[in-house]
């Protein structure tokens, strides 16, 4: 419908002829889609001395329903009924058009209800979604853990298939992610405190930052992120999308419960996977940062590890790995929750993907700073 | 609106397929299809399972390529044409997919609208009028013009996708399994609906069917697919009198004109 520049006078269109009663237009040339523009400027320029009665058609070359509703949208405009109308000299054809867009004229002419809504109303309704978000995932944590609890009653329950197969995908699978984004953590980590260190010539004090901040805060919190965008996405991915194609239905069907099929075995594999991958971590920060330093600050790789084995004590190993599995348990339940929420419309899956990558990496760093205050009053 | 059978004004038919052949690997799915369809015709595409229908018609309106051979809409080489043309001459027909293919993230209003903010250069007050139109044209209430796809029931979703199709007043229609998952209530209006293209707005509507009723109530002529061939091309009275076994299982069922009860008219 490439519309051409308007070489033509409102005369090509429409022209008028009054007498006593009232008007008559006549119609001419191709009234289609790709005219209506011209149409309607030629309409407007129409003299309106007297009110239509008669519209002439017998000069058009062709109608097709735009150009049929474009006439009786500018009569209506007019305040004229088409109905007290005249047509004539249509051919059988065009009548036929006319006749089919005046019949759905009244559901034309409706305006939809426009529904604006202010900004505090939008702040409201987004703080009550959150509230209703956050409220049911603990819900949902509720049903999770009384799923374990059956399991552990029901030893026979556990289905074993299914957790190698989730431990593999989101644990072993996950090693080498881990491993090589720790690594360079731990190398740049490094870097940044020896910057520091060499200053007052205190390049040693390297391995106590590097061991301390990794295990106890860094390792955790970093791998437990790039876990809520691995798993936590893969999770509601997978479940919205079964959910979608009614395989979760046929599940409950066949007698099985999703919730022992589905998920448990991903919340338990990722509950099991993650104080091991924060390990990974730990391990990797470590290499990497001991490697950086024997490269650009003069620590040799004995005397780092000489200082690692004072420096980093037990409690800070442990400090770092008991955060892993409380992580893992509120990334896996906002995942899987997500997932199963989705309903017939596919864009839920986009949507309630991203949602659960960002509220798992919120309520991983909430919960750290939640270990922070209680470690302290523990005086781990 | 000519005649049935009419070709357009250039001497070509509206739809032109001329020894098709198609292969996925080692798998020949079709091996010299031809056939033609004229203006104004409502043609039925039939054949069993796995005879490659959808993906003939997925040819046609320029989605595959096939392996060899020839398919012209409207004048247009769809395989072979320059991306500008087959963009012009995909303004100047429509295709139903399926379940509808209506944009998940926009309401009906807006999907039907699609077409026409994006081809014409009409203002969004002249767009909106036609939109509503095309709802009503596609016999769907006006509120639903507001609603969103998932809020719509499967016939629902594919009016609405009749309506989004007839948005640039298409010369061609292609529909793929309209009246599939319908009650035959729904199914029967949908039949009466692609009539009314073809009756009152001189569409030419091209569609993929299992529906019996369908075929043997408001369709003008039949097309057979049968191992990777037309074993079939006429009005349906002549394809039932085919003396094809798949042909002759097919429309066991039924005689022209009755759905195995009384009923003896003729849906037109």
């Amino acid at each position: 419908m490439t519309t051409t520049p308007d070489s033509s006078a409102p005369g090509d269109w429409v022209s008028v002829e009054t007498s006593v009663p009232g008007a008559t237009l006549f119609l001419s040339g191709e009234w289609k889609l790709g005219s209506v523009m011209r149409i309607e400027r030629a309409l407007r320029a129409v003299p309106g001395l007297r009110p239509v009665v008669n519209v002439h058609g017998g000069a058009l070359t062709a109608l097709d329903t735009a150009g049929a509703l474009t006439l009786l949208r500018h009569l209506k405009s007019l305040a004229i009924d088409p109905a007290t109308i005249d047509f004539e000299a249509f051919s059988p054809v065009h009548q036929r058009v006319l006749d089919l867009v005046s019949g759905r004229l009244a559901d034309v002419t409706l305006e939809p209800a426009v529904h604006r809504r202010g900004l505090l109303a939008k702040v409201g309704r987004s703080a009550e979604d959150l509230a209703r978000l956050v409220t049911g995932h603990l819900s949902y944590l509720g049903l999770v853990a009384s799923g374990i609890a059956n399991t552990v009653i029901h030893p026979r329950r556990l289905r074993l298939n299914e957790l190698a197969s989730q431990f593999e995908q989101v644990g072993i699978r996950a090693i080498p992610v881990v491993a090589l984004v720790t690594f360079l953590i731990g190398v740049v980590f490094a870097y940044l405190l020896g910057l520091q260190a060499e200053r007052y010539g205190a390049n040693i004090f390297i391995v106590d930052g590097v061991a301390i901040g990794m295990t106890r805060e860094f390792s955790p919190i970093i791998v437990a992120v790039i876990i809520a965008g691995r798993s936590g996405a893969a999770f509601t991915a997978q479940l919205g999308t079964m959910k979608l194609t009614e395989e979760t239905d046929a599940i409950r069907v066949l007698g099985l419960s999703p919730m022992d099929v589905l998920i448990l075995p991903r919340v338990v594999a990722l509950v099991v996977a993650l104080p091991l991958l924060v390990f990974v971590g730990d391990v990797m920060s470590n290499l990497g940062a001991m490697l950086m330093a024997a490269a650009t600050l003069d620590l040799p790789s004995p005397t780092y590890l000489e200082r690692l084995s004072i420096a980093l004590t037990m409690s800070h190993f442990v400090v770092g790995l008991a955060k892993a599995p409380v992580f893992a348990l509120f990334i896996a339940v906002i995942g899987v929750r997500m997932g199963m929420e989705v309903s017939r419309d596919t864009r839920a899956i986009g949507i309630y993907t991203t949602s659960t990558v960002v509220q798992g990496i919120v309520s991983v760093i909430l919960l750290d700073a939640v270990f922070a205050v209680l470690f302290q009053k523990l005086g781990v | 609106m000519g005649r049935p059978g009419d070709t357009d004004m250039i001497g070509n038919a509206v739809i032109d397929v001329e020894n098709v052949v198609t292969r996925f690997g080692r798998q020949t799915v079709h091996n010299g299809v031809s056939f033609s369809v004229g203006r104004a015709e409502l043609v039925a595409l039939i054949g069993g399972s796995g005879t490659g229908k959808s993906v003939l018609l997925r040819e046609i309106i320029g989605l595959v390529r096939p392996s060899a051979g020839r398919i012209r809409v409207l004048g247009v080489d769809v395989a072979g044409a320059p991306a500008a043309e087959l963009a012009a001459v995909r303004r100047r027909f429509g295709m139903m997919f399926q379940d509808g293919a209506l944009f998940s993230s926009l309401d009906v209003a807006h999907n039907v609208a699609v077409p026409l903010f994006e081809h014409t250069d009409l203002p969004p007050e002249s767009v909106w009028p036609l939109v509503r139109l095309r709802i009503a044209l596609a016999g769907l209430p006006p509120e639903t013009g507001a609603k969103m796809p998932s809020e719509l029931s499967g016939g629902m979703r594919k009016r609405a996708a009749i309506a989004r199709a007839l948005a640039l007043e298409p010369e061609v229609i292609f529909l793929d399994e309209p009246t599939s998952g319908l009650d035959p209530i729904t199914a029967r209006a949908f039949d009466k609906l692609m009539r009314f293209l073809v009756d009152d707005l001189g569409i030419t509507v091209f569609l993929v069917t299992h529906d019996l009723d369908t075929l043997l109530t408001v369709v003008d002529r039949l097309i057979v697919l049968a191992n990777g061939k037309v074993i079939g091309d006429g009005p349906v009275s002549d394809v039932m009198a085919l003396d094809d076994p798949w042909v002759r299982s097919y429309f066991a069922v039924r005689t022209m004109g009755t759905t195995g009860s009384e009923r003896g008219e003729h849906g037109t």
